[in-house]
């Protein structure tokens, strides 16, 4: 990305901006994008670099360097996991720089369902239901689709097909593995994402795209919300505090290189992240009547397997077509979509899954454990050579012991505490006996052993609802207790959804801007 | 890429295997800048061929500078780099000076660096572009009266590698190498070592790959060099598949 439009912090101290946006990840970009169209001079205050626009780099989980880490666009310091009261400290794949972990995503951009959002017949909502109904989140979940170029095919159980371009041709393997699908009665599509796949492109699933190809908060966000001229960007700052006075947030501190600064606008917007957004707010001791803030935090459960082709049938291998919601929900039981994941079953995706999975395990304290995932790799990616991978996203509920603070000795780091709950273990049950009866026994094999929860995917933790005693945002996504404060990333989600959330984060930032624009618009004349 | 779209640039090329690979390279249609510290040598080198001659010294930064502003001007900017120019004085440890020691480096690492410091820029904009650092195997055995040369060539091929850490994940596709043309046939080498001007085929073919898994590997004269290893890294090697031939420099 060029330098055009930062700013130093000096300048971004002499202005006092409409709006300061917190973050510049999918959220914070898409929220900052809108505004700034609708005429409001924007300011993204950023944690991490601007980077180069040619990196290619994908998000490391081994590097360990917090100022590599930092340079590259990831978090720097490692999470903290207490999962059923066990600790652990790990670097999760969260990013940290222009485009936010969207820059490294896989850009699957699927649409939620009526159910994810409220009840329906059957299926009541674990809230009630969000406070914004789904017919009203419609328009967004269209323009964010148009704004992001998502391409795919409809889901044919689904009654919402919404916007999608043509999705790119399939590979006859690709196609052989759809009959395969639906010959096992299955409804398979193509699955929705967000890359052009122009000229040159190298499909950069899991790292930073060099050609604006890959459609994310920095090329869909902040780039083009940068060249209205109306928004600016200050990088490699981090903000440290929210000041409010009277219902509304006055200032923010922040440090940068240059030392500490304060910041003024008319309206802020957090969008900081689910892991990030709530601990700035309980630092500045804030929008925390409820007592929810950091609360509810969800994750999906990641349910990763291995499926052969039929005996004779061409071999697939890496392909990130595939989407299929057969068992989205089984039995009144919200489980998710299952999508293949783009990655080859290689070596090293093996070893690193393996890895990760043992490290949370109880067998962790075991001597030679590295080398023995390692050989189980060896074997795996020799059979798994011919296998092509999925995953099934299945949703986490909201639970308020499970949440986010920070390290009392590193405010950086995130810090969190999660209870794998009894409902939770059965739903995974419910999911994997699903996966395998319909795929056929023989032909799968399922590469989880204890629930793996995706890191990747936090949620719920500034949850919006009608309630201000057990929610921390209203229906607009403005806190309850402040007039001038939003928030415009997955932090705002009661629930966590059966689908990637990355479509839900980019249309309720674009929500929730047309709020703030229409709002900022009614002062001025009152004014 | 096509050769003719390339700028390389090689330093140390009035003499042996820096002139040889001017002339290979420019041969192929590769726009090419040749450094060396001595104008007039430089101007007779390179007098017959198309190759642009800037004279700067190399251990100078910002003689380094002002020498790859002049080729951006005249060239454009460079895709390849060969870090060819090396000081090898034969002097014995106890006659070596501080001066005379930071010497040889600041030619043999120094000026390595600076013209990486020059080039990168352009390279990290494109996401794309060609490291050689021309190395020897001195680091592992430093031969009697060397300490400068196989302490600086040593450091180099750390370089190498320090490059990688820093740009590896990020930039892929600048490809970086180590390169041992082995014993030649030059002022530097033996009577009876390999002329410089075969040895400066392989070199151009090495210049002229571009596949980022060749990054970081090291080539010995013609072919790719494979480090020894374990009974237990061949085991996991074999296991694994990983097992391959190594990659040859002798095929035009």
């Amino acid at each position: 990305m060029n330098q055009t439009g930062s700013v130093t912090p000096e300048e971004a101290a002499r202005t006092h901006w409409d709006v300061i946006v917190i973050g510049a990840g999918m959220g914070g970009g898409l929220v900052g994008r809108r505004l700034a169209e609708r005429g409001c001079s924007v300011l993204f205050v950023e944690k991490g670099p601007v980077g180069y626009p040619a990196e290619t780099q994908g998000l490391s989980t081994d590097m360990d360097n917090p100022m590599a880490r930092q340079m590259r666009g990831y978090w720097p310091t490692p999470i903290e996991v207490r999962l059923d009261g066990k600790e652990n400290q790990f670097f999760a794949p969260l990013g940290s720089g222009i485009g936010g972990s969207s820059v490294f995503y896989a850009a699957a951009l699927e649409r939620p369902e009526k159910h994810d959002l409220e009840t329906v017949s059957g299926l009541p909502h674990p809230t009630g239901g969000w406070p914004v109904g789904y017919d009203a989140f419609q328009p967004y979940f269209d323009q964010a689709a148009d704004i992001l170029s998502v391409r795919g095919e409809a889901d044919p159980l689904s009654e919402t097909p919404g916007l999608l371009h043509e999705p790119a041709p399939l590979s006859t393997a690709e196609k052989a593995l759809f009959d395969d699908l639906r010959h096992l009665g299955l409804h398979p599509y193509q699955a929705h994402e967000a890359i052009r796949r122009l000229p040159g492109c190298t499909g950069c699933i899991g790292r930073k795209c060099p050609r604006n190809c890959k459609m994310d908060g920095r090329s869909a966000g902040v780039m083009p919300a940068l060249a209205t001229g109306r928004a600016r960007l200050l990088s490699e700052c981090s903000v440290l505090r929210l000041d409010q006075a009277e219902g509304r947030i006055t200032q923010l501190s922040a440090q940068t290189a240059s030392g500490l600064i304060t910041l003024t606008a008319e309206t802020f917007v957090l969008a900081a992240g689910a892991l990030h957004s709530p601990r700035l707010l309980l630092a500045s001791d804030c929008a925390n009547s409820s007592g929810w803030v950091g609360r509810g935090l969800m994750f999906h459960l990641n349910e990763l397997f291995a499926l052969w082709p039929r005996r004779g049938q061409p071999v697939v291998g890496a392909t990130r077509a595939i989407g299929f919601r057969d068992f989205y929900t089984q039995d009144g039981q919200r489980l998710g979509l299952i999508q293949s994941m783009g990655v080859s079953a290689e070596f090293g995706v093996i070893a690193a899954y393996l890895k990760t999975l043992l490290a949370g395990s109880r067998f962790k304290r075991l001597p030679g454990l590295d080398k023995l995932s390692l050989i189980i790799a060896a074997i795996a990616s020799r059979l798994f050579g011919n296998a092509t991978v999925f995953v099934g996203l299945m949703e986490d509920l909201a639970y308020f012991e499970n949440r986010v603070t920070s390290h009392p000795d590193d405010p950086d780091m995130p810090v969190i505490e999660y209870t794998i709950s009894e409902e939770l273990k059965a739903r995974r049950g419910l999911f994997r006996r699903r996966i395998r009866k319909a795929l056929g026994w023989h032909r799968t094999l399922m590469l989880g052993f204890a629930p793996a929860l995706n890191y990747g995917h936090p949620s719920g933790t500034l949850r919006f609802g009608k309630e201000p005693a057990t929610s921390v945002l209203d229906a607009a996504c403005k806190a309850h207790d402040l007039d001038n404060l939003y928030v415009a990333d997955a932090s705002f989600m009661p629930s966590s959804m059966g689908v990637n959330p990355s479509l839900t984060i980019a249309a309720n930032a674009l929500r929730v801007g047309d709020i703030i624009a229409q709002a900022q618009k009614t002062e001025r004349k009152a004014g | 890429m096509e050769h003719k779209d390339h700028v390389a640039v090689i330093t140390g090329a009035s003499l042996g295997l820096g002139k040889a690979m001017a002339i290979a390279l420019a041969r192929r249609g590769v726009a090419v800048a040749g450094l060396a510290r001595d104008a007039a040598t430089l101007q007779d080198a390179l007098a017959d061929h198309p190759i642009h001659p800037v004279a700067a010294d190399v251990s100078d930064p910002a003689a380094v500078a002002d020498a790859f502003e002049e080729i951006r001007g005249h060239l454009g900017h460079p895709t390849i780099l060969i870090n060819n120019a090396a000081l090898y004085p034969h002097r014995d440890i106890l006659d070596e000076t501080p001066e005379s020691f930071m010497a040889t480096v600041n030619v043999n690492l120094g000026g390595a660096f600076a013209c990486c410091h020059a080039v990168l820029p352009a390279m990290v904009d494109r996401g794309a572009g060609r490291i050689i650092n021309v190395a020897t195997f001195a680091d592992i055995r430093p031969a009697p009266l060397a300490a400068g040369y196989s302490v600086s060539k040593g450091a180099m091929r750390i370089l190498t590698k320090a490059l990688l850490a820093d740009l590896g994940d990020r930039f892929p596709d600048i490809v970086i190498n180590d390169w041992i043309p082995g014993a030649l046939q030059t002022r530097m080498g033996l009577s009876d070592g390999i002329p410089p001007e075969t040895a400066a085929l392989w070199g151009t073919n090495l210049a002229l790959m571009n596949d980022p898994a060749l990054s970081g590997r090291v080539f010995e004269r013609d072919r790719e060099h494979i480090a020894p290893r374990s009974f237990k890294q061949k085991m996991k090697a074999r296991i694994l598949g990983q097992n391959t031939a190594p990659v040859r420099l002798d095929s035009a």
